[in-house]
């Protein structure tokens, strides 16, 4: 019997490289997981006036349990991007507010310019739909970063 | 030189892709790193449950009357003398009525015409003065 491949031996095909094209794959796939499972405020900004406050704390809660009431000069408030009267506020507050389990902080995010009857009016309207974790909004960060630049 | 013409050029046509997924992963580490989402800030508070109220003696009340100009009417529970204050002055009043009676309640009464920012900075400054218990209320005639 002849000797395979002339006595010599033959080389392995494995190459000692590791393989890098499914590296692209791995960068979009963790692209993707990033890109959806990031959660952006739901409601748009409306053009308030903020209140300035130097022992502001950072509200300690997932954003998807933070409610934001707008409220501008004339005492309109908005909730998710709709306007509504001051006696709505609670029947729009209660069933939220019972989707999340009691989890939800309520960002009071009043111009500094609004009467203070209003801000109460929102207040007595909370305390009967149940809600007690509330936050007087002031400044962000970022704007005020913009500021002072 | 051989006699079949030219020697093929061994520099292939195709642009390296192999460095694709590095650019790619750069890009990623790159906007996690450098991504930094507003937090929202502000001073919390925490209302009472519907229907529960608290009696309080009026000994242990600090009465905080905010007016429409921004001008705070300090009065002492039961007394009737009445001392005026600008909001920044707050912080050092709370931190000598509290270590006078820990027991201390701020019961903050604004002005229905006060513009919100005035109970704002009372408040930043009770809360600066690391107040608990404050009552926030709307100043009834």
């Amino acid at each position: 019997m002849a000797i395979k491949g002339g006595g010599f031996q033959k080389s392995s095909k494995a190459t000692d490289e590791v393989p890098t094209s499914s590296l692209a794959d791995i960068a979009f796939l963790l692209l993707i997981f990033f890109m959806v499972t990031t959660v952006f405020q739901s409601d748009r900004d409306r053009p308030i006036e903020w209140p300035r406050a130097a022992a502001a704390e950072k509200i300690d809660e997932k954003q998807k349990n933070i409610l934001n009431i707008w409220m501008e000069r004339d005492g309109v408030v908005y909730i998710n991007d709709q306007a509504y009267s001051m006696d709505q506020v609670t029947t729009v507050v209660a069933p939220l507010y019972a989707a999340s389990e009691r989890a939800l902080v309520i960002s009071i995010r009043g111009d500094r310019e609004v009467p203070y009857r209003f801000i109460d009016q929102v207040q007595s309207a909370l305390v009967s739909a149940g809600v007690v974790r509330v936050v007087f909004a002031t400044q962000l960060e970022q704007s005020m970063q913009r500021e002072r630049r | 030189m051989s006699i079949l013409g030219k020697k093929k050029s061994k520099v292939s046509e195709g642009v390296n892709m192999a460095s694709t997924a590095d650019i790619a992963f750069l890009l990623l580490i790159f906007f996690l790193v450098t991504t930094t989402f507003p937090k929202d800030k502000g001073l919390s508070i925490v209302l009472p449950e519907p229907g529960v109220e608290a009696q309080v003696s009026q000994k242990n009340i600090l009465h905080l009357i905010i007016q429409p100009t921004g001008i705070v009417d300090v009065k002492r529970g039961e007394s009737q003398q009445v001392v005026q204050m600008r909001p920044s002055e707050i912080e050092g009043l709370w931190r000598q009525e509290v270590s006078a009676n820990p027991n201390m309640i701020a019961a903050v009464k604004t002005h229905p015409d006060a513009p919100y920012k005035f109970m704002v900075d009372v408040l930043d400054a009770l809360k600066t003065a690391n107040a608990q218990r404050i009552s926030l209320q709307v100043l009834e005639n």
